[in-house]
């Protein structure tokens, strides 16, 4: 009897803990041990959606994902053959041997996590996975690590930016990185191992990853290379700091090529000797007075306002009086006769603003707009500036005079081709693209070749007759930039001189900005060509030192695009009289 | 209203009991099953044992099924992941610094101004240009200068012209100039390889 009464206490006893044990498993925090229960033996892997491409306008990458490997160490099982791991490693991986000495042995103590080399493509990474394990080496893992190539390096690399180690941090991989990013996917099952093989009839779950979806731009790979490549030539040839320069298709605003000089190699951004500033476009990013090639819009819009012709004449002083200083030319004269295809013809700023009388401040400004100064191109650079367009209630007369011949007022390269542009498509101006298509940019706001818009700012006929008078620009004996001639090709353009303002001082420095816009052929254009050398070191004007760049890039892009000769007939505008 | 309804189940009731009263009981004898049961059993027991057997196998095959995916996958990723190298070697190999690099060694130079050839009449449109090696552009910015510790100035050593006229000193000369001429150039590469050092 005693001793089943001993044996009743004994069950009741272990029950009783079993019971408690029950409700603290059940009752305290339940969750938490399911949580743990699943976690055993269950595998997640992110499934990394691939960055869509940044492609050419013919389907070139420009910027292409391929699969890489992160090689990640873990110290406490590394630490013991740290040196002849770091030797084999360095060496297959063409890493630094200390570097990955350090990650081998850890950088803090208790670490079990070091990333040993990023970005490794993925061949090469297992290749030597498999050899470390065959030599009988442990603690070295991959992890997926998608790698950003620019197959041609330093090509349209203002434009599309480039990858820091997990994020875009510049152009177009910035601005449109949401379509380019694509969505993470996910998939979890039961694995016997922690991952690799699944346990069948378990529970699984797979969420795809959605792939980004690739960027197709305007740009033309092989004409951008050529473009920087003379570009880059004309800067060394001439010690200038800087240069820019734009392709457009005159009829339907597509910008073929953008190239600014220096750049920099979009796979090495932090290469030695790699400014923050050339690895944004400048040609976007910063401001420059246009000098003369801006006289092309003033006189367009004089005749399209029906207030000038081309053969009309003017008498041209030495120099010109006007309320604060005086207004001179770039070369001597004593009073010449001119008309108003020989200002163009001769670049005369006297002249201009003597033909420009005609034009209120107001007036002059609201054609410039409608050229599209003063405001942004919108093509999905960002920090583009707007330049600077005084508005015509505050502008004074002597202002009015220096805008009249592209002083006092800045503009970006765009903006401008695209002004001279609207010159070459017969007065229409059609606004650039970058985009082909439609994207959205960072800020919201969708551009590409899908939202051109097409607006007339002046005549045909004012377009035709402007047109006519910078054919002269390129005439041998009367113009300014003969050097600016493409061979069996009516070519219409016009130089530009401007003073340089020091962003410092906010005065002029001494030092020029010269410039050559044009398009070919003069009398049915196909593209337009707008060149920009900054702060060049030898002494020289938009037609001896932008004019020859002009006519290589001009002279390239019509054969590469087929555009015959048009065997039009020249120009015969009188310059004198 | 229960009382006409228990009126007829008590009248019912009697009457059955009456019945039973009244009937004789006999024993019926006892059906002997002849069917064997051995086969019945084995039945069972194959069906069970089958059953299980099959569902284990039917696992196994499963599991192999999951090794062989999980191989066979990583088997995609190895291929889709070269094909992608190989991918991205092709895009460098397309890289036009490298064509134009390459075209420009053998000697081809971009023309100033296009010509066309029209092929049905042999006719050509567009002014003839010749392209001369000068109109080549530069493909790579020229070296930076060396500083003068490692560019010393060249040591020039004057040799007295030799006096006589005969043939065959001259051409040992020539071929002593020759040969020095071809070793120079190897310096210089030799120093080249070690500033790229």
């Amino acid at each position: 009897m005693m001793r089943l009464r001993i044996g009743f206490v004994l069950i009741a006893m272990v029950l009783s803990f079993f019971g408690a044990r029950l409700v603290q498993l059940q009752g305290m925090d339940p969750k938490s041990y399911a949580a743990m229960a699943a976690a055993e033996g269950s595998a997640r892997l992110t499934l990394e959606a691939e960055r869509g491409d940044i492609l050419d306008r013919n389907g070139v990458p420009l910027a292409d994902s391929i699969r890489g490997k992160m090689v990640i160490a873990d110290p406490v099982l590394t630490a013991g053959t740290a040196p002849d791991l770091a030797r084999l490693l360095s060496d297959r991986l063409s890493i630094d041997y200390f570097k990955t000495l350090d990650a081998l042995r850890g950088r803090k103590t208790g670490s079990r996590f070091e990333y040993v080399a990023r970005r490794v493509p993925s061949t090469l990474a297992s290749d030597t996975l498999d050899e470390l394990e065959a030599d009988g080496f442990e603690g070295i893992s991959l992890e997926d690590d998608p790698i950003r190539d620019y197959p041609a390096g330093d090509v349209a690399a203002n434009l599309i930016g480039y990858m820091g180690t997990d994020e875009p941090l510049g152009g177009f991989e910035r601005t449109f990185d949401k379509q380019l990013a694509g969505t993470d996917g996910l998939a979890t099952w039961q694995s016997t191992s922690g991952k690799g093989v699944r346990i069948p009839l378990r529970e699984s779950t797979l969420k795809e990853p959605r792939d980004g979806t690739p960027l197709r731009t305007t740009i033309d790979g092989d004409l951008q290379w050529f473009t920087q490549k003379v570009l880059a030539q004309a800067v060394r040839q001439y010690r200038a700091k800087s240069a820019s320069a734009a392709v457009m298709d005159t009829r339907t605003g597509e910008v073929l090529a953008f190239a600014d000089v220096p750049t920099f190699d979009a796979n090495d951004p932090t290469a030695p000797g790699v400014k923050a500033d050339d690895r944004v476009s400048r040609g976007m990013t910063d401001t420059y007075e246009p000098g003369s090639v801006e006289k092309v819009l003033t006189v367009s819009s004089l005749i399209d306002a029906g207030k000038a012709f081309p053969r009309q004449k003017f008498k041209v002083p030495p120099d010109l009086a006007r309320q604060d200083r005086v207004i001179g030319d770039w070369f001597d004269h004593g009073n010449i006769r001119l008309t108003l295809a020989g200002i163009i013809a001769k670049s005369s700023n006297i002249g201009t603003v003597l033909a420009a009388d005609a034009f209120s401040p107001p007036q002059l400004v609201e054609y410039l707009k409608k050229f599209g100064l003063g405001q942004r191109t919108n093509v999905g650079v960002s920090g583009e500036t707007p330049g600077i367009l005084t508005p015509g209630d505050q502008m004074t007369s002597q202002t009015k005079d220096r805008v009249a011949f592209g002083q006092s007022l800045s503009v970006n390269v765009l903006q401008m081709t695209a002004a001279v542009n609207t010159i070459a498509n017969k007065g229409v101006r059609v606004s650039p693209s970058l985009i082909s298509g439609s994207a959205v940019t960072d800020e919201g706001q969708t551009v590409g070749t899908d939202t051109t818009t097409r607006t007339r700012v002046v005549s045909k006929e004012a377009a035709r007759g402007t047109a006519k008078m910078m054919e002269r620009v390129l005439d041998p004996e009367d113009g300014v930039a003969p050097g600016a001639a493409v061979p069996g090709y009516l070519v219409a353009g016009k130089t530009g001189t401007a003073q340089r303002v020091d962003p410092d001082c906010g005065c002029y420095d001494g030092s020029t900005t010269v410039s050559f816009g044009g398009f070919a052929p003069a009398d049915d254009a196909r593209f337009t060509v707008y060149v920009v050398v900054h702060a060049p070191g030898v002494d020289g004007g938009g037609g001896s030192i932008a004019g020859p760049v002009f006519s290589r890039i001009m002279g390239y892009v019509l054969g590469r695009y087929g555009v015959e000769p048009t065997n039009g007939t020249p120009s015969r505008l009188p310059v004198e009289w | 209203m229960s009382s006409p309804v228990l009126q007829p189940r008590t009248r019912v009731s009697r009457l059955a009991q009456e019945a039973v009263d009244k009937a004789r009981l006999t024993v019926v004898p006892r059906v002997r099953s002849r069917a064997p049961r051995v086969p019945f059993v084995t039945l069972v027991s194959l069906v069970l044992v089958g059953g299980i057997v099959g569902l284990l196998l039917f696992n196994t095959s499963m599991q192999q099924a999951s090794f062989s995916a999980s191989a066979l996958q990583t088997e995609a990723d190895t291929l889709a992941a070269r094909e992608q190298t190989l991918r991205m070697e092709l895009d460098d190999l397309r890289n036009p610094q490298r064509v134009a690099e390459q075209a420009q060694s053998m000697g081809m130079v971009i023309p100033a101004a296009p010509v066309f050839l029209d092929l049905r009449t042999g006719k050509t449109t567009g002014v003839r240009t010749p392209s001369t090696p000068d109109q080549s552009i530069q493909l790579e910015p020229p070296a930076p200068p060396k500083p003068a510790i490692l560019a010393p100035a060249p040591t020039v050593v004057e040799v007295p012209a030799p006096t006589t006229t005969d043939p065959t000193t001259t051409t040992e000369a020539d071929t002593q100039a020759t040969a020095g001429a071809d070793s120079k150039p190897q310096k210089n590469k030799q120093a080249r390889k070690n500033r790229n050092r």
